[in-house]
């Protein structure tokens, strides 16, 4: 387990997901820098976060590269706007060739925009609906979806 | 040419005038409600109202019968989003977005968008030439930046005054293409000699333009 804790994540957009998961794996050990454009944002982070915090804008190049974008292994985009997500996510994977890049969409269908790349969506609809069918056992179509 | 002009304000309503006249056929998509109305007040053409780096809005305008697409909101990501949408999901062949952060010229032409415009950008790069050469007086990009017209005027410092225009030393990728003196026009032949005043005109691949400057000035290149 040593090998993975050394692993440097690198998060844009401190909000609820982005700084929740960023103090947790600070804690945890990782390599962590979270970029928000408000400083206010980072009191999200709790007080045993021992990583960096960058202030400015994600999709700036030279933000990303202050961030350590070139020697990151796990890049997390968790901004408010989906088209800023897909932004920072294909900047990451394409001209930093971050091999793993996760992607908050509220939009599924935005999935489209990065399909062939190393890019993993996660989408915040579909997980509540599959919680609510969990809770209610009540079955959801996937493909009316 | 079919075109869909994607977000904006002024730009957008000034572009939209300016292509009418040219007689394109425009589709116009706005996130404005008020932008929208005003649009549909002075102009016959089709409007329609929504996000247009949703896909569902770029569906109902029926984009994929459309040449190019301008995407002008003053959000660079969303440009970005609107292009690759057009691109890859509705096959529109030609993108262009207005970018307000001149890095991202390069990172939208590398993530698939065929023209990325920076007025900082385009700034930076006509102060830079106009403030390190005096001699250069035109200078122009074509074939998508890829190659350069330089029209440079001939003064008492360059070296190849009186001499012959096969004496000049070009780089690779780059010709003479005519020269001017006075109102006149001559073909660029190798036994023509240079007077001062006169004014040449290259084309060269833009890595070639110092080079060439650096040679009719006289100087070292950089």
């Amino acid at each position: 387990m040593f090998g993975t804790k050394n692993k440097s994540i690198l998060i844009a957009g401190c909000g609820r997901l982005g700084g929740s998961i960023a103090g947790s794996l600070s804690e945890q050990g990782y390599k962590v820098t979270v970029i928000d454009p408000d400083k206010e944002a980072f009191r999200k982070l709790p007080p045993a976060f021992s990583g960096f915090q960058i202030i400015g804008d994600a999709t700036d190049l030279d933000t990303l590269v202050k961030a350590g974008i070139k020697d990151t292994d796990i890049l997390m985009a968790t901004a408010d706007r989906d088209n800023v997500n897909l932004m920072i996510a294909q900047i990451g994977n394409v001209i930093y060739e971050v091999k793993q890049v996760y992607i908050r969409l509220y939009d599924m269908e935005k999935q489209q925009l990065v399909e062939g790349l190393h890019i993993y969506p996660i989408f915040p609809a579909k997980l509540s609906i599959q919680e609510f069918e969990r809770l209610s056992t009540i079955d959801i179509k996937e493909e009316l979806l | 040419m079919k075109i869909v002009i994607a977000e904006g304000k002024t730009k957008a309503d000034f572009l939209i005038g300016s292509l009418l006249k040219k007689k394109h056929s425009l589709m116009v998509i706005n996130e404005d409600r008020a932008f929208c109305d005003y649009l549909a007040q002075t102009h016959k053409i089709p409007i329609l109202h929504g996000d247009s780096s949703k896909i569902y809005t770029l569906a109902d305008a029926k984009i994929e019968n459309y040449d190019i697409l301008i995407a002008l909101s003053a959000y660079d990501s969303d440009n970005l989003a609107i292009c690759q949408a057009a691109k890859r999901l509705f096959h529109i062949k030609k993108t262009v977005a207005v970018v307000s952060n001149p890095k991202n010229v390069d990172v939208f032409k590398t993530l698939g968008v065929n023209t990325a415009i920076s007025a900082t950008y385009l700034l930076t790069q006509i102060i830079e030439q106009a403030s390190t050469v005096d001699i250069l007086l035109h200078t122009i990009s074509i074939e998508h930046n890829k190659l350069v017209l330089t029209e440079l005027l001939m003064d008492k410092h360059c070296p190849y005054q009186y001499r012959q225009l096969q004496e000049i030393p070009l780089p690779d990728r780059a010709l003479i293409c005519c020269v001017l003196r006075g109102n006149d026009m001559l073909p660029p032949q190798n036994e023509l000699l240079l007077l001062p005043n006169d004014k040449l005109i290259f084309l060269s691949s833009p890595s070639a333009q110092d080079t060439i400057i650096a040679t009719m000035t006289g100087r070292k290149t950089k």
